[in-house]
């Protein structure tokens, strides 16, 4: 949205349509670009668990079914380098470097405010250490983990476990470079490395500088390999996340950030804990909650139903830090209100229920189309007209207008859209 | 001169349901999404409560 003009009944609104480097009538979305695309980005969809391509759809399922260029990522339209290979593989003749954004202009009765939210970054919050411990993970994170089109296609994989795959992929390239280049030193001079070495250690190697150069990569192989070695070793012997730990209100109901309480957060928590018992039973978890919030048709049976068949324990009581133990393991430390002491428990993956914050274009389009917002950053509505906002024709539904779970996304929005209808209708009738 | 076209901005649940709802009543509706694809947060969730049925 780039300009607005006029007012209820007819708004003059200009949009600018980003370029998708991608024809839309052409793409027929069989993603061969994306198999051949030579550049890897870090996956948003995936919550940056996994990796993308530069070309690529948002989500495997997702509409309209046509792929897009990350342009800062591309090599030919972000980096300047020749590249091309997504153009010569389509078959459709879909792909276009030369597409640009362009302004759609449009006439319109009413406007529906539906632009939702953001999750809370909870590594403003030193105490937690999101940022410097693997295995404490957001709940939108930990939710693709779950996932079966996910990273880790569903399995409870530890983020520390995903770290060390990778770090044992670029191990093993790098290993094999080395173990090239040694080999054509091995061929080239008749001798085995491990002399040279012990010549070179000894002293003994003399002036030549393509024998040090040698004895100097043959020293790194063989510390690369001890390093590949106990990397496979630490990874043959992880086990996946099966001791869960949901601490709520990270972000909400907290002074220091926000003061609302987020709403969904402690069913989301519940949710995930019993789809994590349905992977493999062997999962337990404990959430920790100043009180459990289960509003709603279904939610409390919900709630005890985790406890009874889910292993699910609810610890009341705030967690003061969360650090963490020589094998990756995040150490929870609480007071248990229960037997007023201070205590600490270890747990395999800590999921921090993060609250629900106003989305980061929010205060841009509440300027451009001259919208109130209230205390917290979300649009203002008016208690007794809750689609509302300062503006007439202007209505806004979901979590654009405060937390709320989808249930409620879903019958605010049908209102929303009567609201809008009322606006338009007389013109239809008009008309017709 | 009142226009007969809505704009819905966002293509989450909230913005698919309204565009949806205005769309069965016969109404011309415009969407916006910052993302190449609609679906929004809901897509990324796995299931959902109190059912534990699919997100997608």
């Amino acid at each position: 949205m780039e300009q607005v003009a006029g007012d209820v009944g007819s708004f003059q609104v200009k949009v600018r349509k980003k370029a998708r480097y991608v024809n839309e009538n052409l793409c027929t979305g069989c993603g061969a670009c994306a198999e051949k695309c030579p550049t890897m980005v870090v996956d948003v969809f995936n919550a940056g668990l996994g990796n993308r391509k530069a070309i690529y759809k948002y989500f495997p399922q997702g509409i309209p079914s046509v792929f897009t260029i990350d342009a800062t990522a591309c090599r030919q339209l972000g980096q300047g380098k020749k590249c091309g290979v997504c153009a010569k593989v389509c078959q459709a003749g879909a792909i276009d470097y030369e597409q640009k954004d362009t302004t759609v202009e449009l006439d319109v009765g009413a406007v529906v405010l539906a632009t939702g939210y953001e999750v809370f970054d909870p590594s403003v919050i030193p105490e937690y250490g999101y940022d410097r411990i693997a295995n404490v993970v957001t709940a939108l994170e930990f939710e693709r983990l779950l996932s079966a089109s996910g990273p880790t296609a569903g399995h409870l994989d530890r983020p520390s476990e995903l770290a060390l795959e990778r770090e044992i992929e670029e191990a093993q390239k790098e290993l094999k470079k080395l173990q090239r280049q040694v080999s054509q030193l091995e061929e080239k001079h008749g001798k085995p490395s491990s002399e040279i070495v012990r010549q070179f250690q000894s002293g003994g190697l003399g002036e030549s500088e393509d024998l040090r150069k040698w004895a100097l990569l043959a020293q790194d192989l063989s510390a690369l390999d001890g390093r590949f070695q106990s990397m496979t070793h630490r990874k043959a012997s992880a086990s996946a996340a099966r001791k869960l730990a949901f601490i709520q209100c990270v972000g909400s109901r907290d002074f220091r950030f926000n003061r609302f309480c987020s709403s969904y957060c402690c069913m989301h928590s519940v949710k995930e804990a019993m789809i994590a018992h349905e992977h493999d039973n062997g999962v337990s978890s404990s959430i920790f909650c100043m009180d459990l919030r289960a509003v709603g048709r279904g939610f409390e049976e919900y709630k005890l139903r985790g406890g009874k068949q889910a292993n699910i324990r609810y610890v009341r009581g705030r967690v003061a830090e969360i650090t963490e133990d020589e094998a990756q393991n995040p150490v929870i430390w609480y007071e248990s209100t229960v037997s007023r002491q201070v205590v600490h428990e270890t747990f395999d993956l800590v999921v921090l229920a993060t609250a629900c914050v106003p989305s980061a274009g929010t205060s841009d389009l509440a300027r451009l189309l001259r919208l109130e917002l209230d205390e917290n950053g979300f649009f203002k509505t008016d208690p007794l007209a809750p689609l509302n906002t300062s503006r007439p024709g202007v209505f806004v539904c979901g979590c654009a207008q405060g937390p709320m779970d989808i249930p409620e996304s879903v019958a605010q929005a049908s209102s929303a859209a009567a609201r809008a209808a009322e606006i338009v209708a007389p013109a239809r009738q008009a008309v017709g | 001169m009142v226009s007969n076209d809505v704009l819905v901005i966002g293509g989450g649940i909230a913005g698919i349901q309204a565009a949806l709802d205005l769309a069965e009543m016969g109404i011309q509706v415009h969407m916006v999404e910052r993302l190449p694809s609609i679906g929004g947060k809901m897509a990324q969730l796995d299931k959902t409560f109190p059912t534990n049925d699919c997100a997608i």
